[in-house]
């Protein structure tokens, strides 16, 4: 149903208590900045945006490797104020999103996030849980649009 | 300019302290440190020691009404983090102390006066590489004799009295950011469900964001500054009736906080109701500029 491996990460939230599932998402979390950019690399396509009042400094980086089918790997960048929540999420989906193509990743439903992330901490102001996903929606759109106007240059 | 100094300044020096101080007074006597944030697991992540955490939604919001607990709810809170009448609450927090001076301010509902904020919260603690843990407080139950009634009346505005004082032309700041006061925008890009069907700003209201009372680091402004601005600027004057309003309450706790105890103006109340009541009120008078 999901890309990647997210079905198996769906799969394994959905059976875990509450209070293991806190904390295994301070666990991923604790792992976002594993899967920040590397320096001097070149990327598909960079994405870094600044909003004081809600999120901070989120920097989308991909890469779309064509001669593997079009296999995508994201970077994140997080700033200090973003939420554990939103850490956690990019962890999950960084791992987990690696391999789909664009066009998958541009067509998984946010659906998965509640079942992650449990009923108790989806509320409000904890809905920057969905921005990465939206953000790495995003850069695959505009790497598809850039993609077929090469094409039909 | 040391802490001391800075703080000395202010209307109520008495109401900050300052990271260093709390460093060396973790196990002070009748005292809780309390952690308030937006960032929900962001108490289980790392805390300062001794911390316990009171959350904005479960723990002071009403499940079902939009409204604060019940005194009897308070009450318990209170019990259940080993707080008494007589214990100094000191809050602290992400975001700026947003959500530490909204619970101050909730405190100050209930009667609970004896409060302090950590002048820079969770950032500063943070930045100076202070002692965190992972480790919850073991607390013995307190006793807190349910508080009578809530005290609304001196420091809350509600939807009426905030539509009267704009018709009053009283003194009205609007602590949100420069496109939410304009109506350019009807929500924050992340938020949502904080969304209005109308956008723009209380008529009459000063846009004054919140964050221009405070320092990158998370900090207060020193006393001049925000003389600078609240006095000189936005000429609010000693004897003026204030109200302060943001989207949902909490920066303009913030607001209402500097301009209490920092500044010492005696009638400041918090509209917490803020846009998200009012940009969604039928009939509600509306300036936009844009």
């Amino acid at each position: 149903m999901y890309p990647g491996t997210l079905d198996s990460i769906v799969d394994l939230f959905e059976h875990l208590p509450d209070e293991e599932k806190r904390s295994l998402l301070i666990s991923y979390a604790d792992s976002a900045d594993k899967y920040g950019p590397t320096e001097g690399a070149n990327y598909d396509l960079e994405d870094i945006r600044k909003d004081e009042e809600c999120t901070d400094t989120v920097g989308i980086f991909l890469t779309v490797d064509e001669a593997e089918g079009s296999a995508s790997e994201f970077k994140v960048s997080l700033g200090g104020e973003v939420q554990t929540l939103t850490r956690a999420m990019t962890s999950i989906l960084c791992r987990s999103l690696a391999g789909a193509t664009p066009q998958e990743i541009l067509d998984c439903p946010a659906d998965f996030v509640p079942k992650i992330i449990g009923a108790e901490l989806v509320r409000q102001r904890s809905q920057t849980v969905y921005y990465v996903l939206s953000r790495m929606k995003g850069a695959a759109k505009v790497y598809l649009a850039r993609k077929r106007a090469g094409e039909t240059a | 300019m040391s802490d001391d100094t800075k703080f000395s300044a202010y209307a109520h020096p008495e109401k900050l302290v300052s990271t260093e101080w709390l460093a060396a007074n973790l196990d002070a006597p009748n005292t809780r440190i309390v952690e308030s944030n937006e960032d929900i697991l962001l108490y289980d992540t790392n805390h300062i020691p001794g911390a316990v955490h009171i959350d904005w939604i479960a723990d002071l919001n009403d499940k079902t009404i939009r409204d604060y607990v019940s005194p009897e709810a308070f009450a318990a809170l209170c019990e259940r983090n080993g707080i008494t009448p007589d214990t100094t609450v000191i809050f602290y927090g992400d975001k700026s102390n947003w959500w530490a001076a909204y619970a101050l301010w909730v405190f100050e509902l209930y009667g609970h006066t004896n409060s302090k904020l950590v002048d820079g919260g969770s950032a500063k603690w943070k930045a100076e590489g202070r002692e965190l843990t992972r480790e919850k407080p073991s607390i013995t139950n307190s006793t807190y004799p349910v508080p009578g009634k809530r005290d609304d009346a001196r420091i809350r505005a509600f939807y009426h009295e905030a539509l009267a004082h704009a018709e009053a032309k009283k003194p009205m700041v609007d602590v949100r950011s420069p496109g939410e006061f304009s109506g350019a925008v009807t929500h924050m890009p992340e938020y949502p469900q904080e969304g209005v069907l109308r956008g723009g700003h209380i008529p009459g209201a000063k846009s004054c964001p919140w964050s221009t009372a405070a320092n990158p680091d998370a900090t207060f402004k020193t006393a001049e500054e925000l003389r600078k601005i609240y006095t000189e600027d936005l000429a609010l004057g000693d004897a003026d009736d204030i109200v302060a309003y943001c989207r949902i309450g909490e920066r303009s706790s913030h607001t209402w906080f500097v301009l209490t105890y920092l500044l010492g103006y005696k009638n400041v109340r918090n509209y917490d109701g803020s846009w998200t009541e009012w940009g969604n009120m039928v009939r509600s008078p509306i300036e936009k500029s844009v």
